[in-house]
């Protein structure tokens, strides 16, 4: 049964990465170039007025690739069960494999477009040591943390289509909150405290620490992010308990 | 009399015990987050509507059942019962066999991907994958399905109405399930390939699989079944021969 389980989240992953690519000439360099397009727009926009940070294209890139990470997961997460919603109603296998197999295919292709990011964020002067080590737990912990928040989107999504809808609008929003483009330095004092009600806030505090400023994040930060994801994990199980049931009769 | 004795002296292969099974019911016309305030969605979002209503039945190792009813009365429901996708509110469905996940023709095929990409997916998903027999599987899908390499290597968007159905119809048929679930499909595919579909059901029934078989063609269930039952609004209102069964289902359009 295991094996069964494990060959089943295998197959869907792969199925979830052909379809990501098909009948794109360029297909898996997407990853790559979506980012980088981004980051040409934001570096021709934001450097001149951003001019204190140093090494602004190094800061940008290092939080948009997980920018597009999150907000491709949760995108495709909120759409999971309406998508697979023949399968739902054929199948008997636990419904929770398919947001599952959906965050694995998007991890495989985060990865690989990472590595490919490695190089260039080198280039732009990225200093690597050991603390670097530190974005493994960083991604394991954000994996999560994106897989829940999908969750609950992609459960609420079945009942009330306009979840989906919502989430894109305030997607912009949330870029703007997390801040990806721009330091939360030049915020006034008195709102930052608003910026940091923002989960997002955190994890990019931390994944910046060790792609942009090359030093190990503080435990304090760490633990935050820990209990955050811990929390929105919990949320989103009981969110997917209270609705699972209510899945086939909605499709 | 003499019938009765050969039933107990079978296995029984699933046994339902005054099953009732409910549909949540978007009664109030709650499909937005605006609606789930304004219409009372806090109070109760959802109504439920009884599909299943006592359902009492016993089906025997081997045994072939039809299941005849209009459209809506519950006969995609059984079948979803007794797989384990949706769970009875009273009652108990108890399983004593292996189940082929299939329940309707056609179920994850994905348009984009190929006919040996969709074959590979199937079997997955139907818990049939093995690396070992892979090869020999698809050779024996591809056989029966009688499409060629080629065909099998485009998108199936690019398929014919009959091809899907082929292709869909062999990944089932080349199964050998302890229990096998149709759900409507076998008016598919030219005369030739009912035809043969046909044949591959009889095999299967004469190896000793129990069928669920529904349809809306009385011939077919004639043709496959020897106990037939009947449902209208949610309850069983004939159990017995398919001869019986299709009558009273004939009776429920006159």
């Amino acid at each position: 049964m295991k094996s069964r389980t494990s060959y089943l989240v295998y197959f869907l992953i792969l199925k979830n990465l052909q379809l990501k690519y098909k009948h794109s000439i360029l297909g898996f360099v997407w990853s790559f170039l979506h980012p980088l397009f981004y980051l040409l727009v934001f570096n021709f926009v934001f450097s001149k007025a951003f001019s204190q940070i140093q090494h602004y294209s190094l800061f940008v890139i290092s939080g948009l690739i997980f920018w597009i990470y999150f907000s491709g997961s949760c995108n495709s997460l909120s759409q999971t069960f309406i998508r697979n919603a023949q399968l739902l109603k054929s199948l008997n296998v636990n419904k929770i494999l398919y947001p599952i197999s959906e965050q694995g295919a998007e991890l495989v292709s985060f990865l690989s477009g990472f590595l490919l990011f490695a190089f260039l964020m080198l280039y732009l002067g990225m200093t690597i040591n050991i603390s670097f080590l530190w974005i493994i737990p960083i991604i394991l912990l954000f994996t999560i943390f994106s897989f829940s928040l999908g969750l609950i989107l992609g459960s609420l999504n079945v009942f009330f289509r306009d979840i989906g809808i919502l989430w894109n609008t305030l997607n912009p929003a949330l870029f703007y909150l997390s801040p990806i483009a721009f330091s939360i330095d030049i915020i006034p004092k008195e709102y930052q405290f608003y910026f940091k009600l923002n989960p997002l806030y955190h994890f990019f505090f931390i994944i910046r620490n060790v792609l942009y400023e090359g030093t190990a994040p503080s435990y304090i930060q760490l633990f935050y992010c820990l209990l955050i994801t811990i929390l929105t994990l919990l949320l989103a199980l009981f969110v997917y308990r209270k609705t699972r049931n209510g899945f086939i009769s909605n499709l | 009399m003499v019938l009765f004795q050969i039933c107990n002296m079978m296995n029984v292969a699933i046994e339902l015990k005054d099953v009732s099974v409910s549909y949540l019911h978007n009664k109030k016309g709650i499909y937005s987050v605006k609606d789930f305030f304004t219409k009372g969605g806090l109070v109760s979002p959802f109504d439920k509507k009884v599909v299943l209503k006592d359902i009492n039945l016993k089906i025997f190792e081997g045994e072939s059942l039809g299941i005849l009813g209009k459209n809506g009365e519950g006969k995609s429901t059984l079948l979803r019962t007794i797989a384990g996708i949706m769970k009875p509110d009273k009652g108990e469905c108890i399983v004593n066999v292996e189940i082929s996940p299939l329940l309707a023709l056609g179920v994850g095929l994905e348009l984009e991907l190929t006919g040996l990409e969709n074959i590979k997916i199937y079997m997955a998903l139907s818990g049939r994958y093995s690396r070992n027999s892979i090869k020999k599987d698809i050779d024996a899908i591809a056989d029966f399905s009688e499409l060629s390499i080629e065909q099998l290597k485009l998108p199936i968007k690019m398929y014919s109405t009959g091809m899907l159905s082929r292709l869909a119809f062999s990944t089932v048929m080349t199964t050998e399930p302890k229990l096998l679930m149709i759900d409507e499909v076998l008016a598919v595919g030219d005369k030739g390939f009912q035809e043969k579909c046909k044949k591959r059901i009889h095999q299967i029934k004469n190896s000793g699989t129990t069928i669920l078989f529904v349809s809306h063609n009385p011939d077919e269930v004639l043709e496959v079944c020897e106990r037939g039952i009947c449902l209208r609004d949610g309850r069983i209102i004939y159990d017995g021969t398919s001869n019986g069964a299709v009558n009273e289902y004939n009776k429920l359009f006159a």
